[in-house]
């Protein structure tokens, strides 16, 4: 059996597989909350990696790094909130279209940066209580051995609760998701509050992007976000449209992928004179092969999705009703 | 102009793509007056005060508060005005609780930032900060305060409602409550309400009259946009009446009559009386015999019913709805299987037969709901009038329809049933047109196809008098024809007009037949609530006396 050494290892690579999901998640949570989905999450994330990572590389500046990279990923945004919030356009073929985009743009402008290495965010305990708090089994030194950026993240989530239902424009911003119509007429600004989540959304997603080169990978490689974008999608639907979920998500899908490389180290294959050996081993085998397990955040998705229709839980999934519906005031 | 107008709106025009729905339109309201809105379906009432709450911006024309022009382009202003608007949807978030939706817009900060607090010391000079207030009105959300006073004011007009609760646990008429409660928290002078008993029986509608009286008691103006007659004469002051988008008059409600009233808004008199010739019924078209069928949570909703229609006669079916109207109309139609029984149609055995047979063999539906099955509502008025006929070859080679031909029919239809509204059939969506003018046309639609038996399930229902008038009209012409009608209606006044043989249904069964000339009244109310002793005649109206919701 693996040793503590071992689940340290998984755990600290849990957390930091799930700090990039959670900042994008978040994103994403607070576009779709205002009824605008961003299926361009992945283009966004890889804006903000390689625009991060070449200012970090010209100036040295980790800090003027994520600064750019969270512009960039609000800019783009700002293409996906024109085209859905101000001509109505179709919200996921203009997602689809900004994350084609994006990866084709990133590989193209960062192709002479490829494998190039950048000295980014440090590993930093935290002041006073922080060697303290290192001295945990196990979960020590994942929570708090780490950058500056998971610490942020970690910190949004409260912050992305609060904004949402204990503040005003969080109120509106809810209130235009779920009917803009209705929002409109007790004299909420609907474009204004969906640009606004839409922009924020993008800037988180620009600053998850600036985590995984910046912090998490600190080296630039073509579609190095490999399908988190999609998993931060997927991950809203999982949290159910909430933010404390999604930190909760985020841990599960970052344990998936942090299996995908731990796993090897792992043998549960059962001895040839165990009874069934012969049958389970391969099933085994596959369950653990890492490229299935790539596939379990989407496959738990589905399952949430399932068990929420069979539990005729619909309130309670609350996704946004007013979700990819575009809204004008005189076509009623 | 009356001196003391509060609000007054001077020749306000709006025109749509090939409508014009205000035609320089002037109508003032007084402080404190309940001041009705009366039109028919289509007469641009919602229109007018769509334009008066900032929701349409108008082509033409001012609005005067308190004497001032008043431009008014966001419901914002509106609100600024202090004018509220009950809708006749609800605009209401069913996830948020009353309070979040009472305050939602007014960006009501944490009670620490209130600036009604006391006004001295360092605390306080920091609270009332302007920067630091618009910080607090965006980043803060205080309920507590804005609780109690909702409460307070529920309190005061004897709404019974939990404040925090979401509004999805509220029922129609509670919501409609907090509608209102919505308006009074912010304090508006004048409120307008768009058809406010659509929706509300007729106990929870008279318990609302109560309020608006209190309310206009207490200063309030009131616009009640409606179009049953009944209402304005009980609750208005006043009354404004528009037709094809002008104003007809503005009177006082003590001064007219009904029919006068109807007469205004039609422009011409209103038969609420039919008269019919006798016609000797023919051949039976439908016999259906010990039919039996479930409703849609599986639990017998017909229990055995033998009906035979004859052509040339209408069959009213009565009764109070629930009681297996809805299972019989579908059964008939094809629409819902049978359990047991048989059903003939002109001598054919359908027993089970696909719909497309039924409609093959001559059966017409007017569906009870016309929005959800009585018509594709996101498709044009063309397609919509060509949706059972569309396989004739007259529309098509059976590959291709033929648009031309299509939208040629589409309009002699339009034309012959005085459709209104309609620009372009083949542009126009069937959804977009209004209440009474969709059934119209899919009458047109089932009555043009010449058929052996018409199901016809409550086809008057939220009508305004006008098109109530024509449709009867409609109906009585097909039975001359030789149509035999099967109406199912829960209006006992058009059962007597209309029907040849009357039955009455109660849970799922018939439990009398009469003829108009021979029933009493008193009988049937007593037959439709189960024969007992002290069941009341129905509620009754001319203009149908419900509304669609």
């Amino acid at each position: 059996m693996p040793g503590a050494g071992f689940f340290a290892g998984l755990a600290n690579a849990t957390v930091n597989a799930s700090t990039v999901l959670i900042l994008a998640g978040l994103g994403e949570l607070i576009s779709e909350r205002a009824g605008v989905l961003n299926l361009g999450v992945e283009g966004m994330m890889l804006v903000g990696a390689l625009t991060g990572f070449i200012t970090t590389v010209i100036t040295g500046n980790y800090w003027l790094g994520l600064g750019v990279a969270i512009l960039a990923g609000g800019a783009m945004s700002l293409i996906h909130a024109f085209l859905c919030i101000s001509l109505n356009s179709d919200q996921a073929v203009s997602g689809i279209m900004l994350t084609l985009l994006g990866t084709g743009l990133t590989t193209f402008f960062g192709n002479s940066y490829s494998g190039n290495s950048v000295s980014g965010f440090p590993e930093r305990t935290l002041p006073i209580v922080g060697d303290l708090l290192v001295e945990i089994p196990i979960l020590g030194p994942a929570l708090f051995q780490s950058t500056v950026t998971d610490y942020a993240a970690l910190l949004l989530v409260p912050v992305v609760w609060l904004f949402l239902y204990r503040t005003n424009i969080g109120l509106e911003l809810i209130s235009v998701g779920e009917d803009p119509e209705t929002a409109d007429t007790m004299g909420v600004d609907v474009f204004k509050m969906r640009y606004l989540a839409v922009i924020i959304g993008g800037a988180l997603a620009g600053a998850a992007g600036a985590h995984l080169s910046l912090a998490f990978n600190q080296i630039w490689s073509a579609s190095m976000t490999a399908g988190r974008g999609w998993i931060a999608v997927a991950l809203v639907i999982f949290a159910r449209w909430r933010p404390e979920r999604i930190l909760l998500g985020a841990y599960l899908f970052g344990l998936f992928n942090a299996l995908q490389l731990y796993s090897q180290a792992l043998d549960f294959s059962l001895g040839a004179g165990t009874p069934l050996a012969g049958v389970l081993n391969p099933v085994i085998d596959f369950v653990m092969n890492p490229t299935i397990m790539s596939t379990y955040p989407y496959l738990a998705t589905l399952l949430v999705l399932v068990i929420t229709v069979i539990r005729a839980e619909n309130r309670e999934l609350a996704q946004p009703s007013a979700l990819v519906q575009s809204y004008s005031r005189e076509t009623d | 102009m009356s001196e003391d107008a509060f609000v007054r709106l001077a020749d306000i025009t709006k025109t749509f793509p090939g409508v014009v729905a205000n035609d320089e339109i002037s109508m003032s309201i007084r402080k404190g007056e309940i001041h009705g809105l009366l039109g028919e379906n289509g007469a641009g009432k919602s229109t007018l005060m769509k334009i008066l709450y900032g929701l349409y911006s108008s082509d033409g024309g001012d609005v005067w508060i308190d004497g001032e022009r008043a431009a008014i382009e966001s419901p914002q202003d509106a609100i600024d005005a202090g004018i509220g608007m009950v809708h006749q949807h609800f605009k209401l978030i069913p996830r948020l609780s009353v309070a979040k939706n009472v305050v939602l817009g007014m960006r009501e900060p944490a009670s620490a930032f209130r600036a009604d607090g006391d006004d001295d010391g360092f605390v306080s000079s920091l609270t009332t900060n302007r920067l630091v207030q618009g910080l607090a009105a965006r980043f803060t959300l205080g309920l507590d305060v804005p609780e109690a006073r909702i409460q307070s004011l529920a309190d005061d007009y004897g709404f019974d409602i939990d404040v925090t609760a979401p509004v999805w646990q509220l029922d129609v008429g509670e919501r409609q409550r907090v509608e209102i409660l919505k308006a009074l928290y912010r304090d508006v002078d004048l409120l307008i309400l768009d058809e406010p008993t659509a929706v509300l029986t007729p106990t929870e509608a008279e318990r609302l009259f109560e309020t608006l009286r209190k309310l206009s008691d207490q200063g309030l103006s009131i616009i009640i946009i409606t179009h049953k007659l009944k209402e304005v004469k009980s609750i208005t002051d006043r009354v404004t009446v528009l037709r094809d988008g002008s104003r007809i008059d503005t009177v006082e409600t003590a001064d007219v009559s009904r029919a006068d009233l109807a007469r205004m808004m039609v422009g011409r008199d209103v038969l609420f009386q039919i008269d019919k010739d006798e016609v000797t019924a023919g051949e039976p078209v439908l016999k259906a015999l010990d039919l039996r069928t479930d409703d849609d949570r599986g639990i017998e909703a017909l229990s055995g019913v033998d009906l035979t229609v004859h052509a040339g006669e209408i069959v009213g079916i009565a009764g109070v709805s629930g009681n297996g109207q809805i299972e019989l109309a579908e059964s008939l139609v094809g629409i819902r299987p049978v359990t047991d029984g048989t059903i003939r149609i002109d001598g054919g055995d359908l027993t089970g037969a696909p719909p497309r047979a039924f409609i093959e063999h001559g059966v017409s539906f007017v569906p009870e709901d016309r929005h959800k099955h009585g018509c594709a509502e996101s498709l044009s008025v063309m397609h919509n009038a060509i949706l059972k006929g569309y396989t004739d070859e007259a529309f098509g080679d059976g590959l291709r329809l033929d648009y031309d031909a299509s939208a040629d029919y589409a309009e002699t239809l339009v034309e012959n049933f005085d459709v209104r509204g309609v620009s372009d059939v083949a542009k126009m969506q069937a959804g977009e047109l209004s209440g009474g003018n969709l059934q119209k046309l899919i009458l047109a639609r089932e009555m043009d196809r010449d058929p052996k038996l018409l199901v016809a399930n409550q086809p008057t229902r939220g009508v305004d008098v006008g098109a109530i008038e024509y449709i009867r009209e409609g109906l009585i012409e097909q039975r001359d024809q030789g149509t035999g009608i099967l109406l199912l209606s829960e209006n006992l006044d058009e059962i007597f007009d209309l029907s040849d043989r009357i039955l009455v249904m109660y849970e799922g069964e018939f439990v009398y037949e009469v003829t108009p000339e021979a029933a009493d009244r008193r009988r049937i109310g007593l037959e439709m609530n189960g024969g007992e002793a002290g069941g009341a005649e129905p509620q009754v109206a001319v203009d149908g006396g419900r509304s669609e919701s």
